[in-house]
């Protein structure tokens, strides 16, 4: 493992605010001599900006976990459940059942006028 | 004592209904038979038709389409100023296909039974009654009647059909009273001059004689009868059987028979192996028109 790729997980680490204040210390001083680190940091926070930005959050202070909403999952359940009548229905007119309705309203009737 | 003079009015009583049951005018019986259909546009006959024929007589409507089918047999049993109209019906109705393709049928039996003056006119809705509001239905007028039969009794059909999207049949259902048999012998390269008989459905055996010309002639006994009931629901349910009979042939007091023979009173010749190389020839047919 070469020497950046170290300081790439410490990059990684600081931007989530892993980092003490002494590793942070030694980052800086590292990063204020490389400037293949400096310009990879950069990149990195433009990504997590991009990432705040699609979230909807683009003042956050760290990037935003994805997260799961309630509304999200009920629209999803709406939609499979309407996918499965339509496909139930496909499937029932296509490949018949023990049919619908009352058997009396199939069946003759006889009136005397 | 008390039921020994009960006994001695009965038998003349007995006698008496008899002799007046036999003395009774004989009726015809006749079903007027309608098929319409109403839709948005109008009302359409489909077909019109008439069956008519001794007071025993039934009426088996079919009415036939791409995805259903009913069949009905209808009879009559005679009150004095009513009848009672009972229907046996039997329907297929095509619900879907199957995972193969074919299509998927679902079937149904179930009578109805009624109660009609004579002359008056029973509206039939073969496919359900009609939905309110439904502007698309299909019915069958049926008018039962009864007239003197002036000696008339034989069984008649019409039907007249129109256009559109069923099939429509009507028939005519007797049970025979009596069966003609119309009896011929093959022995090698002989046949035997054809023998007529008149025989009645479950009676007695009748000893027949078959000459053959140059030959000793082949005595047997035969009796006619009743089919089986048979097996199918739809055959049961619209007796199709009903004019059918069976032969049975048994040699000459035996008590199993030789052979039995069965088929519809429709003048074709059915054959019956016997014992010595013999074959019976059997065509069963109507008796004559009275």
């Amino acid at each position: 493992m070469d020497e950046h790729t170290e300081w790439l997980r410490q990059i990684d680490a600081e931007s989530d605010g892993e980092l003490t204040l002494v590793e942070q210390a030694a980052l800086a001083r590292h990063l204020a001599g490389c400037t293949h680190c400096s310009g990879a940091r950069a990149s990195h926070l433009e990504l997590r900006v991009a990432l705040a930005q699609s979230a909807g959050a683009p003042q956050a202070r760290l990037a935003p976990r994805p997260v799961i909403r309630a509304r999200t999952v009920a629209r999803w359940a709406v939609f499979a459940l309407l996918a499965g009548v339509v496909a139930g229905w496909g499937l029932h007119a296509g490949w018949g059942g023990p049919g619908g309705g009352a058997l009396e309203d199939v069946r003759a009737v006889i009136v005397v006028r | 004592m008390r039921s020994s003079s009960f006994a001695s009015l009965a038998v003349p009583a007995t006698l008496l209904l008899g002799v007046a049951a036999i003395q009774a005018p004989q009726h015809r019986l006749t079903y007027r038979v309608e098929v319409l259909r109403a839709t948005g546009a109008g009302r359409q006959s489909l077909a019109a038709g008439e069956v008519s024929g001794s007071v025993e007589t039934g009426l088996r409507l079919s009415l036939r389409s791409d995805s259903t089918e009913v069949e009905a047999l209808f009879a009559v049993f005679s009150e004095t100023d009513t009848a009672t109209l009972t229907a046996e019906f039997f329907s297929r109705r095509r619900v879907g296909r199957s995972r193969r393709g074919l299509p998927l049928w679902e079937q149904d039996g179930y009578t109805r039974i009624v109660q009609v003056a004579w002359g008056d006119t029973a509206r039939v809705y073969p496919l359900g009654p009609p939905r309110r509001g439904a502007q698309d239905s299909i019915w069958v007028d049926l008018t039962v009647l009864r007239r003197p039969a002036g000696g008339e009794v034989r069984p008649a059909e019409t039907l007249s059909l129109g256009t559109g999207p069923f099939e429509v049949a009507l028939e005519a259902v007797v049970r025979p009273r009596r069966g003609v048999v119309v009896l011929t012998l093959v022995r090698g390269g002989a046949v035997s001059a054809p023998r007529r008989y008149d025989l009645i459905p479950d009676g007695a055996a009748k000893r027949v004689q078959l000459p053959v010309p140059g030959r000793l002639p082949r005595v047997l006994d035969v009796a006619l009868s009743r089919p089986e009931t048979p097996r199918s629901a739809r055959d049961r349910t619209l007796a199709l059987e009903a004019d059918a009979v069976c032969l049975r042939v048994a040699e000459p007091d035996s008590l199993a028979p030789t052979g039995t023979v069965c088929g519809r009173l429709n003048n074709v010749a059915r054959r019956l192996p016997l014992s010595g190389g013999d074959t019976l020839i059997a065509t069963f047919a109507w008796p004559g028109a009275r």
